[in-house]
C-alpha cells in the first residue's frame, strides 16, 4: 500500500494540502495497469455486444467517456457471473434475448446493429415499461432488505450501468470530479467552490 | 500435556481491546500496573489493514459487496451498514461464531474480532447521560436503580472527552448535559434551514444540534485533525477519530507495562473458592487450538455486552452453579438494545446553488423531548434523532426514469436537499430477555455458544410510531416536501447498542456490579462494557462505558494498593 505508507510518512494534516490529485492518479493508475483485460465470464460475445451498445444508449459518451469507455459491460458481465443469484442472472439474458427479437422485428437487424436512432427507441420502450412495473408492482422485501422477486431486465440493465459507470475511475474522477480527500468541511458554499482546507 | 509450565502472571487481565478494554489498559498501565489485555481476534495494523481511501473502482464489486460471500459467511453481520466491501473485514465469520434465537425473534448480534474490536467501526456518536436518565428506573419502579448519579460519572466524562476528543457544540440542556468539546462541525444550508424552523415552532423544548462525535475538528494530543473522507468505519490513517487502535492502546503500549496478546479466545474465569476471588483466565489460542493459562490479580472483563455475560455463564463453578459471579441470578438477564428505525425523510427547498464541500463523518441530533418536561400517555421515557440533510448525485438516478445525454447531464449535479430524522430510543429493562448457554452446541473453538431470548415490547414498538409522527412533524415546520415518513422493523441488536447481562445496582440480591463496576461476589472483578448497564437511555451508550472503566480502575487501582482486593 504504497499511497497509505507515503501518507504515513508525511504525517498529519499538511498531508492533504502536498497530496494532489496527480500524484494519487499516478499511483492508481498503475494499479489499474496491472491488471488483465477483461474476458467474458458470463455473457457470449454477442450478448456482450447488446450490454455495450445498450450501455452507451444509457449513458453516452459526451464531453467525458460513456458506459462503452467506462466498460461498463466488463463490471455488468462481473456481477452476472458472481453476484446475481440465478433467477436474476436468467431474467436479465432473457431481458437481452428481448432486446435482440425486438430490434429484429422492428428493424429487421440486431440490437448491436441497429442505428443509435433504432436502440434509443427500444431503450425507450424499456424505460416506459419500467414506468408501467413500478407504478403497478408491489416488490416484496424480505426480513433483511433482500429483494424476493426478481428485478425485471431493464430495471437491472438501466441500475447495473448507473452503477457501473459511476463508480468507475472514469465516472468518479472525470464525470463527477469526486475528491477522496477534500481536506476541509465548508456546509453551505456556491457550487464550483475550490475547497479552501 | 506432558509438561506442566507455570501460568504467566500479571498485576492485572483486561478482556478484550475494544472501547472499554483500549480504556482499560491504558488507564491500569498508566497507574502502575503490568497488564495483559488479552484479544480474541488478529492484529490490527492500520497501513496496511485501514482502507478508508481505496476508491470505489479498486473494489472487486464497486461497493455492491461480494454478496455471495457474505450471504455464506456473514448473513448476520451483512445486515450492519458498516459491513461494506472495505470493512467487511472487521466483522465476524458468523460460522465460527454462531448462537442461536427463538423463532420469530431474531437477534442480530453485529461483532468485531480484531485488536481494538468494534471501536474501528462504531459510530462515534459521543454523548452524556443525566440525572434524567440515571434516575429513571427509580422514578418509574422498573428493574433496579442506579447506583449512581450524574455527579458521580460527570468528572469521569471530563476526563474521558480530554483524552478522546469530542466535537461537539454546548447548548445548555439538562436532560444532554454539554462536555469539553472541540469545535463543533458546520451544519449545511439546509440542516441549518431546518434547526431555525425548529427553533421557531418548539422553542427550547426541541433542539437541533450538530452531533457530539469522537472525530477531532483540531489537532488533539498528537492526533491529527479529520480530513473529511467520509468513511471513518474502514479505518483512519490519520487517526482523526477515537478507536483503541488509534488512541488507548498506543497510550498503554507507551508505558511499557502491557501485554497485548492477540488470538487469545477466552473459555472462563478461574475462581479460588478459598480466597473467594478469581485467579486468572483460561484461554484458547485461535492459532494454535491450545489451551493456556493466564494468571492476574485483578480482571477487567471487557469482552462486550453479551460476550461477557457468556463468559461469566461458561465459568460456573461448586459455589456458583448458575455462572460466576451470579448469586443473583441475573447474569445474562436485562438484554436491551436501543429501538431504531422510525423516522422520517423529505425535501427542503431551496439552497439549489449551493453545496457541502467534504464528506462529514457525522450527522444532527435531536435530543430527547418527550417525557422530559411533560409525561406522555402512551409511553414511557423517549428517543433522539440522529439525521442530517445532503444533496443526492447520480445514486438518485436509480430510482427514476429516463436515458442518454438528459440523464447523465443532470446525474452529472446535485439533487434537491433531502433531510431525514432517524429516531434512536430507550428499551425497557425486562427479564424476559435474556440470554442462556446452549450445551448442544459450541463455536470454532470448542466454546458453548448462546440462547439469545429477545424481542423489543409494547413500550418501544409506542417510541418507534412516535418517532415517524414528530419527525414528519417537524419535516412538515420546515416546509419540507414529499414527506415520507417510515417505521423499520429492525430486529434487536442491530442498534449495535446492546447493554443489561450483568447490571450494575445497590442490592446484591438484585444486581451483578457495585457502583464501582465491580462484582457483588468477586472483590477482583470489574465489568464496564455495555454488560453493566442498568438501563439504556436513549443516547449511545460509548461514551458513558469510557467513563466508567476509567472510574472504575481509578477505584480498582486503589483498592488494590489498599490491600483489598
Amino acid at each position: 500500500m504504497q499511497r497509505r505508507e507515503a501518507l504515513r510518512l508525511m504525517g498529519g494534516a499538511s498531508v492533504f494540502s502536498v497530496l494532489s490529485t496527480d500524484w494519487l492518479g499516478a499511483s492508481l493508475h498503475a494499479q489499474m495497469a496491472q491488471k488483465a483485460p477483461g474476458t467474458l465470464q458470463a455473457l457470449t460475445p454477442a450478448q456482450n455486444d447488446i450490454v455495450v451498445a445498450m450501455s452507451e444508449v444509457i449513458i453516452p459518451a459526451t464531453s467525458t467517456p460513456g458506459a462503452k469507455g467506462a466498460k461498463v459491460n466488463e463490471f455488468i458481465d462481473l456481477i452476472m457471473a458472481e453476484w446475481a443469484t440465478d433467477q436474476e442472472k436468467a431474467a436479465f439474458l432473457e431481458g437481452l434475448g428481448e432486446a435482440e427479437r425486438r430490434a429484429k422485428e422492428l428493424f429487421g437487424h440486431g440490437f448491436a446493429a441497429a442505428s443509435a436512432e433504432e436502440q434509443a427507441a427500444i431503450v425507450q420502450r424499456f424505460d416506459e415499461e419500467l414506468d408501467v412495473y413500478r407504478e403497478n408492482e408491489n416488490k416484496e422485501w424480505s426480513g433483511f432488505w433482500e429483494l424476493k422477486t426478481a428485478l425485471p431486465f431493464f430495471e437491472q440493465m438501466r441500475r447495473l450501468t448507473l452503477v457501473g459507470y459511476y463508480t468507475s475511475e472514469i465516472g468518479q474522477q472525470q464525470e463527477l470530479k469526486v475528491e477522496i480527500i477534500p481536506g476541509a468541511l465548508h456546509g453551505c458554499v456556491p457550487e464550483g467552490t475550490e475547497v479552501k482546507q | 500435556m506432558t509438561s506442566v509450565k507455570k501460568p504467566e502472571t500479571h498485576d492485572a487481565i483486561v478482556i478484550g481491546s475494544g472501547i472499554t478494554g483500549g480504556w482499560a489498559a491504558k488507564e491500569l498501565a498508566e497507574k502502575g500496573l503490568k497488564v495483559l489485555v488479552l484479544e480474541a481476534g488478529r492484529p490490527i495494523v492500520p497501513e496496511q489493514d485501514y482502507a478508508e481511501h481505496v476508491p470505489v473502482y479498486e473494489v472487486k464489486f464497486r461497493g455492491m459487496t461480494d454478496r455471495k460471500q457474505q450471504l455464506k459467511t456473514q448473513p448476520i453481520q451483512r445486515m450492519c451498514y458498516a459491513c461494506d466491501e472495505w470493512a467487511g473485514k472487521f466483522f465476524i465469520n458468523d460460522l465460527e461464531h454462531p448462537y442461536t434465537s427463538d423463532p420469530g425473534k431474531p437477534f442480530a448480534w453485529i461483532r468485531g474480532r480484531q485488536v481494538g474490536g468494534r471501536s474501528i467501526m462504531w459510530g462515534r456518536q459521543s454523548y452524556r447521560w443525566s440525572d434524567l436518565d440515571f434516575e429513571a428506573n427509580l422514578k418509574d419502579g422498573i428493574a433496579v436503580d442506579w447506583p449512581i448519579r450524574y455527579a458521580d460519572i460527570a468528572p469521569w466524562y471530563d476526563y474521558v472527552e480530554d483524552f478522546a476528543g469530542i466535537s461537539g457544540q454546548a447548548e445548555s440542556l439538562a436532560q444532554l448535559p454539554d462536555g469539553h468539546f472541540l469545535p463543533p462541525m458546520e451544519m449545511n444550508c439546509a440542516e441549518v434551514a431546518v434547526k431555525e424552523a425548529v427553533a421557531s415552532r418548539y422553542g427550547r423544548e426541541r433542539v437541533m444540534t450538530i452531533g457530539r462525535a469522537a472525530v477531532l475538528t483540531r489537532t488533539h494530543n498528537g492526533r491529527a485533525a479529520c480530513h473529511y473522507c467520509g468513511p471513518c468505519h474502514r479505518g483512519c490513517i490519520t487517526r482523526s477519530y477515537f478507536s483503541s487502535v488509534n488512541a488507548t492502546l498506543p497510550a498503554a503500549e507507551k508505558t511499557g507495562r502491557m501485554t497485548l496478546r492477540p488470538f487469545s479466545v477466552v473459555h472462563s474465569l478461574i475462581f479460588d473458592s478459598q480466597t473467594r476471588r478469581v485467579t486468572g483466565v483460561r484461554v484458547i489460542d485461535s492459532q494454535t487450538k491450545k489451551a493456556l493459562e493466564f494468571q492476574g490479580k485483578i480482571i477487567f472483563l471487557c469482552a462486550s455486552t453479551i460476550e461477557s455475560a457468556r463468559i461469566l455463564l461458561n465459568s460456573a463453578t461448586p459455589e456458583f452453579s448458575n455462572g460466576l459471579a451470579n448469586s443473583s441470578g441475573q447474569v445474562g438477564k436485562n438484554l436491551m438494545d436501543h429501538i431504531m428505525g422510525g423516522g422520517a425523510a423529505g425535501e427542503i427547498p431551496g439552497f439549489t446553488d449551493r453545496i457541502q464541500t467534504g464528506n462529514r463523518p457525522n450527522g444532527i441530533y435531536v435530543p430527547r423531548f418527550k417525557n422530559v418536561s411533560n409525561k406522555e400517555k402512551g409511553f414511557l421515557r423517549g428517543y433522539g434523532f440522529q439525521g442530517g440533510a445532503a444533496r443526492r448525485r447520480w445514486t438518485r438516478g436509480i430510482d427514476e426514469s429516463g436515458f442518454g445525454v438528459g440523464l447523465k447531464e443532470s446525474l452529472r449535479g446535485y439533487g434537491p436537499w433531502e433531510m431525514n430524522f432517524h429516531g434512536f430510543g430507550e428499551c425497557l429493562p425486562s427479564e424476559d430477555n435474556f440470554v442462556e448457554i446452549d450445551k448442544d452446541h459450541v463455536d470454532a473453538w470448542g466454546i458453548p455458544t448462546l440462547k439469545i431470548h429477545c424481542a423489543y415490547g409494547k413500550n418501544e414498538e409506542a417510541l418507534l410510531n412516535d418517532m415517524a409522527i414528530e419527525a414528519s412533524e417537524m419535516l412538515a415546520a420546515a416546509g419540507a416536501r414529499n414527506i415520507e415518513p417510515f417505521r423499520q422493523k429492525n430486529p434487536p441488536g442491530l442498534a449495535i447498542h446492546e447493554m443489561g447481562t450483568a447490571r450494575m445496582g445497590r442490592d446484591p440480591k438484585t444486581s451483578v456490579l457495585n457502583a464501582h463496576n465491580q462484582a457483588h461476589d468477586v472483590k477482583n472483578l470489574f465489568m464496564t462494557d455495555g454488560a453493566c448497564m442498568a438501563s439504556t437511555a436513549c443516547v449511545n451508550p460509548s461514551l458513558t462505558y469510557m467513563a466508567l472503566t476509567a472510574r472504575a480502575c481509578d477505584y480498582a487501582v486503589s483498592e488494590l494498593k489498599k490491600g483489598e482486593l
